[in-house]
């Protein structure tokens, strides 16, 4: 489903004209199957982020080349990106990422308004998502109403809403405590299950890179397979 | 997204922001009405110049001027296009005087054609127009040229007692024929400069009409209208008492030539030049008027401008101010698939609708201002110079024509959708990356 070629990328230090390139991602390839789960483990600074950041169209790889669906994606303009984004991914952050000033039901609703669906069609679309992820209760909350763990049931559920074959979550518990990241990956197992929704999921912790179908470990811009676990 | 929902977008944003958003309207409301309120101005003084100028002066007129004017030139004038009436008058270049009963008097008679006075609009207050070469048709204030020298004599006698200063005997009005003119008949005679006395060869002659007063009020009308067919009456008369060989002519020719509207004055003005005529008409005047105002109007646009400038800056500093507050919220719709076009778009609608809802408010306030000016301003002018009759004059002091509406709506919308163009670019090259590190 993705494959990702030979990327290479490097990040400039330093004042200007006296800059000096720090390499980030060494020829890293891979591939991630249809309907799988797979986990980018690595410390801080390892170049995870990173990876994703260029898998999700939101950073240009210096070299390589990655194929979405049979769709060569790095060489995209960054209106081309935004349109694949839209229709292809779907986004879970670790910091939730929600619009202060949008309630639950808004927050939900705001990829469908960016595709242009129309009012009707997105209030049913919501209403169906929020009863699926138990929402219903805060559907008029705003996000500094909610618990972390319902914060990021809201982001999960926006970015399910578009129905998306592929889903990339970064550091998706980092901000929650261990009972509702438990909550949390059960419901990422379960979509996967149920949906055949792909998830490419970047973490330090090794406890939320177990649900993964396979594992790969990022050190210092380097790539290496990790074995496979189902632990949930 | 939607056309709906990208307004949705903008006026809950809006709504978060009021009273900075208030603050930015009001400047660019300030802004636009002054630039209005300015040029309307200029308007209104022009307008009511043009409405002095149209009011008092035949502006349909054309003033010949030419060392012999005869009846057959003007005989010639008439067959050029869209002249209505060639008007050609012959006053009396001679010592006058005027006997009704024992009053007398000193007016002027000129001679016309009747026909031509009627069709360039010589109005009559009373009476009717000569139908003989006997008739005549007085002016309006003919009969304050009629005085007894017995009755002047006997009035000054009776001033002398009263101590008057030099002001007030200037204002008394001496004693003058009060009786009715209409169907009386006069005895009008000739005479010579040099001796101030008449040839003693009156002809009598019977008014019929009473001239209706000059359009401005200072302008006295003491003038006998005859008809031309008393040209060579009095020409015998006034030959018999000149030497043989002597040139002198006594009438002395004015000649007017009126057009049928205004636009073609210009034209008979022409083609009258062509003709080696010295010709003068309002129109000349009221093109050079317009010519100024325009040049005014202009000037008062730009420094209006210059307010709506001033005002964009504020336009600018919101705008800019609210794509820093909301990098984080661009970020995500970027990551989440909004195009660089939309998140411009919704921007450049957030300072539009600054723009639009300024300039409404402008539009109605200046409306508002104008109104009131002309109803206050002529009080305050007219107390303030203590002239009663101020408020007669219809001045206008400002006009706002819809003209002006649409170029002060067109500077003003057009100058914050400028203002907001830049915040608005600034918005689509946010860095997703970044704007997501950032703290909310």
């Amino acid at each position: 489903m993705i494959h990702v070629e030979h990327i290479q990328h490097s990040f400039k230090i330093g004042k200007k004209g006296k800059e000096r390139p720090i390499p980030v991602l060494k020829d890293l390839s891979f591939e991630v199957q249809k309907g799988s789960i797979i986990s980018i483990v690595g410390r801080s600074g390892s170049g995870k982020s990173t990876l994703l950041h260029i898998m999700a169209g939101f950073l240009k790889p210096e070299s390589g080349k990655i194929t979405v669906n049979g769709t060569v994606t790095s060489d995209f303009n960054e209106t081309q990106s935004a349109e694949f984004r839209l229709a292809q991914f779907g986004f879970i952050f670790q910091n939730f990422q929600l619009m202060p000033g949008l309630t639950t039901f808004e927050n939900i609703e705001l990829p469908l308004k960016l595709k242009g669906v129309s009012k009707a069609e997105r209030t049913q679309l919501v209403k169906q998502l929020i009863q699926h992820v138990g929402l219903k209760e805060v559907q008029d909350h705003y996000p500094n109403e909610l618990s972390g763990g319902q914060q990021q049931r809201v982001s999960i559920a926006r970015a399910l809403i578009t129905n998306p074959p592929i889903i990339f979550a970064d550091e998706p518990t980092g901000s929650l405590d261990s009972e509702t990241e438990q909550e949390i990956l059960a419901l990422i197992r379960s979509l996967n299950e149920s949906r055949g929704i792909t998830f490419v999921i970047i973490t330090h912790d090794d406890e939320v890179a177990s649900i993964a179908d396979e594992i790969y470990q990022m050190h210092d811009g380097v790539l290496k397979a990790g074995g496979v676990h189902h632990a949930i | 997204m939607q056309f709906k929902d990208q307004i949705d977008f903008v006026s809950q944003h809006i709504k978060k922001n009021k009273l900075r958003v208030f603050m930015t309207i009001l400047a660019a409301t300030m802004g636009t009405a002054f630039l209005i309120i300015l040029a309307s101005v200029g308007f209104g003084i022009q307008d009511t110049l043009k409405k002095e100028i149209l009011d008092n002066r035949l502006v349909t007129q054309v003033e010949v001027y030419a060392a012999d004017l005869t009846i057959d030139k003007a005989n010639e004038m008439k067959k050029l296009d869209h002249v209505k009436a060639v008007v050609l008058r012959q006053e009396v270049n001679a010592f006058q005087e005027t006997t009704l009963d024992k009053y007398k008097g000193q007016s002027g008679l000129l001679v016309s054609d009747f026909e031509e006075e009627k069709k360039a609009g010589f109005a009559l207050e009373e009476g009717r127009l000569p139908n003989g070469k006997y008739e005549v048709v007085v002016g309006h204030d003919f009969a304050k040229n009629l005085m007894n020298e017995e009755e002047v004599e006997k009035f000054q006698n009776q001033q002398q007692g009263n101590k008057l200063n030099e002001e007030e005997q200037a204002e008394l009005e001496l004693p003058h024929y009060k009786g009715d003119l209409l169907g009386m008949e006069i005895a009008y005679e000739i005479g010579s400069y040099e001796t101030n006395e008449s040839y003693k060869e009156p002809i009598k002659l019977t008014i019929v009409g009473i001239a209706k007063a000059p359009a401005k009020d200072f302008i006295l009308d003491g003038k006998l209208y005859a008809d031309a067919s008393l040209i060579p009456e009095l020409e015998a008369i006034y030959k018999s008492h000149q030497a043989e060989e002597s040139e002198d002519s006594l009438f002395y020719p004015n000649l007017n030539v009126y057009a049928d509207e205004l636009q073609n004055v210009k034209g008979i003005t022409t083609s009258l030049k062509d003709d080696g005529y010295s010709v003068y008409s309002i129109s000349e005047e009221l093109e050079q008027i317009d010519v100024f105002f325009l040049a005014l109007k202009a000037g008062l646009i730009f420094v209006g401008t210059i307010a709506i400038l001033i005002s964009s800056i504020g336009i600018f500093n919101t705008m800019t101010m609210a794509v820093t507050e909301r990098t984080r919220e661009i970020g995500v719709m970027k990551a989440l698939g909004a195009k660089p076009k939309l998140i411009q778009r919704l921007f450049l609608l957030e300072s539009a609708w600054i723009g639009i809802i300024g300039t409404v408010i402008a539009v109605l306030l200046s409306y508002a201002i104008s109104i009131l000016a002309n109803y206050i301003l002529p009080l305050i002018v007219g107390a303030a110079l203590g002239e009663e009759d101020f408020n007669e004059l219809n001045v206008t002091f400002s006009i706002i024509p819809w003209q002006l509406v649409v170029i002060a709506s067109a500077i003003s919308i057009g100058v914050a959708m400028i203002s907001g163009w830049r915040p608005a670019r600034k918005a689509t090259q946010i860095d997703v990356i970044d704007a997501l590190r950032r703290e909310l």
